[in-house]
């Protein structure tokens, strides 16, 4: 190190001077060098911690601002919500009121025109109930010339009906003298047909009678011939009608 | 021998035991039968068998044949027997005749020759029974009949037997 290689033993030297000399020979090349390097190492710790410590600041500083930033948007915000939120409250509120009113008015021409077809109706039912009453009178009035005419008629008529039951009983009173007539005439009739019918019976009972001889003459008859007994008979008929059987089997 | 010289069914003489349709018939598939017994015969001749026999006949066929002059000896001659008895089986006459009671064969034969002399000498009887008839016989010929019973005598004189009866209730 030079800080020992400048010293010159012997003469006395004021303090200055030796501080200066001092100096002289302690500041150095070497020493500057030194200093500097010392200076430069010791600036770059400084600027290295203050850059720390900055860096720190700095962070500490974002994170207030970022805070603070994010406390005065959220502010900001809240107070733009509670802003939008009155306005759309005003404009929701305004537009139903807007809707109510013209519902309201609509509601009121419905029942304003209701109320004109009620009326007009009412008026025309009256109309029609004063033409019904009229034409019902005028009705009960014609019944009752017509009923008058008909009570009228009818009198005439059951008198008429009188009449002809005076004449249907004199002509049932007549049919019965005839009816006995011909009773009594029937009553002939009835007894010469059952006469006639005994007859017929009678007719009827000899002819089966007649039948029924037939019938046991046949019986009595029929087992008395055998076939040889009656060839002659079947020969002669069958000769009396030769002709005949020869030209039917020319045929 | 030609169908010419043999007799055809029209000049056929048919003996009194051939009476109805049913008894040509008979001769037709007796003649058949005999025909294939002599062919046969012959064959067996031909090839060296025994001495051919006779056959057997019926009554009814040795009458016809007898009646008739003809001869079973000949292959073409039965052929033509049996030709022309087919032909007299389809277009003999025949007289359908109900009786009363059972017909015997004397008595048919009697008819038949009555018939043939009478009426036709092909004509064959169809015989029937119908004991209603009391008597007497019920006629069919081709397109007509003849009620010759006692039942249709009677018929006919219904009205007679009741005037009678009237007459005896009227006593």
């Amino acid at each position: 190190m030079g800080l020992f290689q400048h010293k010159k033993p012997g003469a006395p030297k004021t303090p200055q001077e030796e501080a200066s000399e001092a100096v002289v020979n302690y500041i150095d090349e070497t020493f500057k060098d030194e200093l500097r390097d010392f200076g430069r190492s010791y600036f770059e710790k400084i600027i290295n911690d203050t850059g720390a410590l900055f860096q720190q600041d700095l962070n500490t500083t974002i994170g207030q601002v970022n805070v603070q930033l994010q406390d005065h948007v959220t502010k900001q915000l809240d107070v733009a919500i509670a802003q939008v939120n009155a306005e759309l409250k005003d404009s929701v509120a305004k537009q139903l009121e807007n809707q109510f009113a013209e519902y309201n008015r609509e509601m009121k021409d419905a029942q304003d025109l209701a109320l004109k077809s009620l009326t007009d109706n009412s008026e025309q039912l009256q109309a029609e109930y004063n033409d019904l009453r009229t034409t019902l009178q005028k009705n009960v009035a014609d019944q009752k010339v017509t009923l008058t005419n008909v009570f009228e008629e009818n009198k005439v008529r059951i008198a008429q009906m009188k009449d002809a039951q005076d004449l249907a009983l004199k002509s049932l009173e007549e049919s019965a003298e005839a009816l006995k007539t011909q009773y009594a005439a029937i009553n002939d009739t009835l007894r010469s047909n059952v006469a006639n019918q005994e007859a017929v019976l009678v007719s009827a009972f000899e002819d089966n009678m007649g039948k029924i001889i037939e019938h046991y003459l046949l019986g009595a008859l029929g087992d008395q011939y055998d076939l040889k007994a009656q060839l002659p008979s079947i020969i002669h008929q069958m000769e009396d009608n030769k002709q005949a059987i020869v030209d039917d089997m020319k045929l | 021998m030609s169908d010419v010289e043999v007799k055809t069914h029209e000049n056929f003489i048919l003996p009194a035991n051939v009476v109805t349709k049913i008894d040509v018939s008979r001769l037709v598939t007796e003649v058949e039968r005999v025909d294939n017994d002599m062919t046969a015969a012959a064959v067996r001749t031909k090839t060296g068998a025994s001495e051919q026999t006779q056959p057997i006949l019926s009554e009814q066929l040795s009458d016809f044949l007898h009646r008739n002059d003809l001869k079973l000896d000949a292959g073409q001659e039965r052929s033509a027997i049996i030709k022309q008895l087919r032909l007299l089986k389809d277009k003999a006459p025949v007289l359908h005749m109900t009786f009363a009671v059972t017909a015997d064969t004397e008595s048919l034969q009697k008819l038949t020759e009555w018939v043939r002399a009478t009426i036709h000498p092909q004509a064959v009887i169809a015989v029937g029974l119908q004991p209603a008839l009391v008597a007497g016989v019920y006629l069919r010929t081709p397109n007509h009949v003849h009620d010759f019973s006692m039942r249709g005598a009677l018929e006919g004189r219904h009205g007679l037997l009741v005037e009678e009866l009237e007459s005896l209730r009227a006593k």
